[in-house]
C-alpha cells in the first residue's frame, strides 16, 4: 500500500494529472507556460539519460532536495559542497558515492556536472549563480532570486545572455493544486479578481540550536539583514508569486508596515509584517505574517466577484451557493431575515455581516496535500519534488523553462519593495530602472 | 353548552381557501427553485415546506378575515344605534 507521506516524482504521471495529455495543452499554455517543455515526447527521448547534479549546501534544505533528488530517475547525484562539515556528512550519509568540496567555485570546475542545485543563505545567492552561470552550468537555486534588487537585476541579465538553464525553486508552480487552481481562475470560475489575501502565521520562534555562539550567524542567518531579507523573501515570496501569476500583472506600487512584535531575541529582521500592494485598476494584495500566534495558518486567497479560490486549502467558494439549503428555504430565511433582523435605528445597510457558512469546492478531488506552514525545511508534495524533476530534465535537454526566471524575479522584487517600504514607511513605486518586458503593470 | 354547528357549505369554503393557499405555496417553491437555481427535484422533496407554508398562509388568511370580520360586526353595530 501506498505510504499517505510518500513523495511520488514521476513527472509523466504528474504532467497526465494536470491534463496536459488529455486535451488541456492549449489551457494549460496560457496559464503555466513553464510546463510546455515537459511534453510526454520529451519524456520519452531522456529516458534513458541522467543529469549529473551537484548540490551546494547541504544543510536542512539541502537535504530535503537530496531526498527528492534520489527518488528522481533522470537525476545522478555527483557532488556536495558545504562550508559546515555537520551538513555535509549528514548529506555523504544519504550518498556516499558523491564527492564532496568546501569551496563552491572548485566544485563549479568539475566538468563531470551537468547542473548544480543552490540551497544556500539568501546572500549567497547571486555570488554562486552568476558564478555557475558563467562556468557553464545549469543552475536551480533556492528562493528567493537575491538579498538586493541590483543583484536580482543582475541576475535576469546574466540569464538573457546565457544559453543555460535556471531554475528557482517556486515550487507552487509545480503544485497539481495551485496548477489548477489557476487554470479554474483564468476561465473565469470565481468570476474578475477584485482582491487578493495571503498570509502566514505560525508560533514559532525560526530559531535553530547553534552548537556555538560564532556559528549564530550562519546558522540563524534568516534572523540577521546581512543575509536575508525576513519573512518578506522567506515566506511571502511563494505567495506573491501566486497573486502575480493570478492576476497576470504586477502591483505599481506598495505600503506597508513591519516589527519586531515578540520574538524580541537579539534578531534583526521583522517577526510581524503587514504590506499592501495596489494594482492599477485598485486590485490590493493584503499580505500579513506573523511568526507568535499561528491561529490562521497559511492561506492564498485568490477573491473574484463570484467565488473565492484559497489554494494552500486546495478549495473554492462561490459567491450564488453560501449555503446547501433548498430553495424555499432560502425564500423563507430571506423574507424573515428582512422582517425580523433589519437594525431600523441605523438603516438597513448596518448588519453585522458575520462570516457565513459557504460550501467548499475541491480543486483536485481524491488526492491532494494541505501543509501546515510549520516546517523550515519543505513540505511533501508541495511541487518541489516535480520543479526539481523538470530543472534535471532540462539539464539534460537544455531546454529553458519559459517564464519561471521572471515569475521569480517579479516575486522577489516584490518582497524587496515591501521590505524597503516598511523600513522608509512610505508608499513605494515600482522601480523603472528594475522593470522588465514580461512585466505588465496595466 | 351551546352546540357548534359547522355546515356543509363552510366546510367546502374552508376546503376551497385551503386549496388556493396549498396552490400558492406550490408557487412559491416552483418560484423559489427558478431564484436560487436550486434542483427541480426540490418541487417533490420539499412538499413537507409546502405544506407548512400552506399551514401559515392559512392561518394569515384566517387573521385577516377574523379582522374583517370584527370591522363589519362594529360598522353594522353602529348603524343599528344610530338607526340608519
Amino acid at each position: 500500500m501506498k505510504k499517505e507521506k510518500e513523495v511520488d516524482v514521476s513527472l509523466r504521471q504528474f504532467i497526465k494529472n494536470i491534463g496536459y495529455m488529455t486535451g488541456g495543452a492549449a489551457l494549460l499554455a496560457g496559464t503555466t507556460p513553464w510546463l510546455q517543455s515537459f511534453t510526454p515526447d520529451k519524456l520519452e527521448e531522456i529516458k534513458k539519460e541522467r543529469a549529473r547534479v551537484a548540490v551546494i549546501g547541504t544543510g536542512s534544505r539541502g537535504q530535503y532536495h537530496i531526498h527528492n533528488l534520489l527518488q528522481i530517475p533522470h537525476a545522478e547525484i555527483v557532488a556536495f559542497c558545504d562550508d559546515y562539515q555537520p551538513s555535509l556528512d549528514a548529506a555523504l550519509a544519504l550518498c556516499p558515492k558523491a564527492k564532496t568540496y568546501t569551496d563552491y567555485r572548485k566544485l563549479l570546475e568539475n566538468p563531470e556536472i551537468d547542473g548544480v542545485i543552490i540551497a544556500t543563505p539568501l546572500n549567497w545567492h547571486a555570488t554562486m549563480v552568476l558564478d555557475a552561470l558563467a562556468a557553464g552550468k545549469h543552475v536551480f537555486c533556492e528562493k528567493s532570486m537575491a538579498l538586493t534588487m541590483e543583484q536580482c537585476k543582475a541576475i535576469y541579465d546574466a540569464y538573457q545572455h546565457t544559453g543555460k538553464v535556471l531554475y528557482f525553486c517556486m515550487q507552487r508552480m509545480f503544485d497539481e493544486k495551485y496548477i489548477k487552481g489557476m487554470q479554474m481562475i483564468h476561465s473565469g470560475l470565481i468570476g474578475d479578481v477584485v482582491g487578493l489575501r495571503c498570509h502566514w502565521f505560525r508560533n514559532h520562534d525560526w530559531r535553530r540550536p547553534v552548537p556555538s555562539p560564532s556559528l549564530e550567524r550562519k546558522i540563524n542567518w534568516r534572523l540577521y539583514w546581512e543575509s536575508s531579507a525576513g519573512l518578506m523573501t522567506e515566506l511571502a515570496s511563494h505567495q506573491l508569486e501566486v497573486c502575480n501569476w493570478a492576476t497576470r500583472k504586477i502591483p505599481e506600487s506598495v505600503i506597508g508596515t513591519g516589527d519586531i512584535v515578540h520574538w524580541k531575541d537579539g534578531r534583526e529582521v521583522y517577526d510581524s509584517v503587514n504590506v499592501i500592494y495596489h494594482y492599477s485598476d485598485g486590485v490590493k494584495i493584503n499580505y500579513e505574517s506573523l511568526i507568535s500566534n499561528k491561529f490562521n495558518g497559511m492561506e492564498d486567497q485568490i477573491l473574484g466577484h463570484k467565488g473565492t479560490m484559497n489554494l494552500a486549502t486546495g478549495k473554492y467558494y462561490l459567491e450564488d451557493e453560501t449555503s446547501s439549503k433548498s430553495g424555499i428555504e432560502q425564500l423563507l430565511k430571506q423574507i424573515g431575515d428582512k422582517v425580523f433582523t433589519a437594525v431600523p435605528a441605523a438603516g438597513p445597510s448596518w448588519r453585522p455581516e458575520t462570516k457565513q457558512a459557504y460550501t467548499p469546492h475541491y480543486i483536485v478531488e481524491d488526492r491532494f496535500h494541505v501543509n501546515d506552514g510549520l516546517s523550515m525545511i519543505g513540505a511533501d508534495k508541495d511541487g518541489s519534488d516535480q520543479i526539481l524533476s523538470a530543472f534535471c530534465q532540462a539539464c539534460i535537454t537544455g531546454e529553458k523553462g519559459k517564464n519561471i526566471v521572471e515569475e521569480a524575479y517579479s516575486a522577489t522584487m516584490l518582497c524587496l519593495l515591501g521590505n524597503q517600504a516598511m523600513a522608509e514607511k512610505c508608499k513605494v513605486d515600482f522601480p523603472e530602472e528594475y522593470k522588465i518586458p514580461s512585466m505588465k503593470f496595466q | 353548552m351551546k352546540d357548534i354547528v359547522i355546515t356543509s357549505k363552510r366546510i367546502k369554503k374552508e376546503g376551497r381557501i385551503v386549496l388556493i393557499c396549498f396552490i400558492a405555496a406550490f408557487v412559491i417553491n416552483v418560484l423559489s427553485i427558478i431564484l436560487y437555481k436550486t434542483p427541480w427535484m426540490e418541487i417533490v422533496t420539499q412538499l413537507g415546506y409546502v405544506v407548512v407554508v400552506t399551514i401559515g398562509l392559512y392561518v394569515l388568511f384566517f387573521f385577516l378575515r377574523f379582522v374583517w370580520w370584527v370591522v363589519l360586526k362594529i360598522f353594522k353595530r353602529k348603524k343599528t344605534k344610530t338607526g340608519i
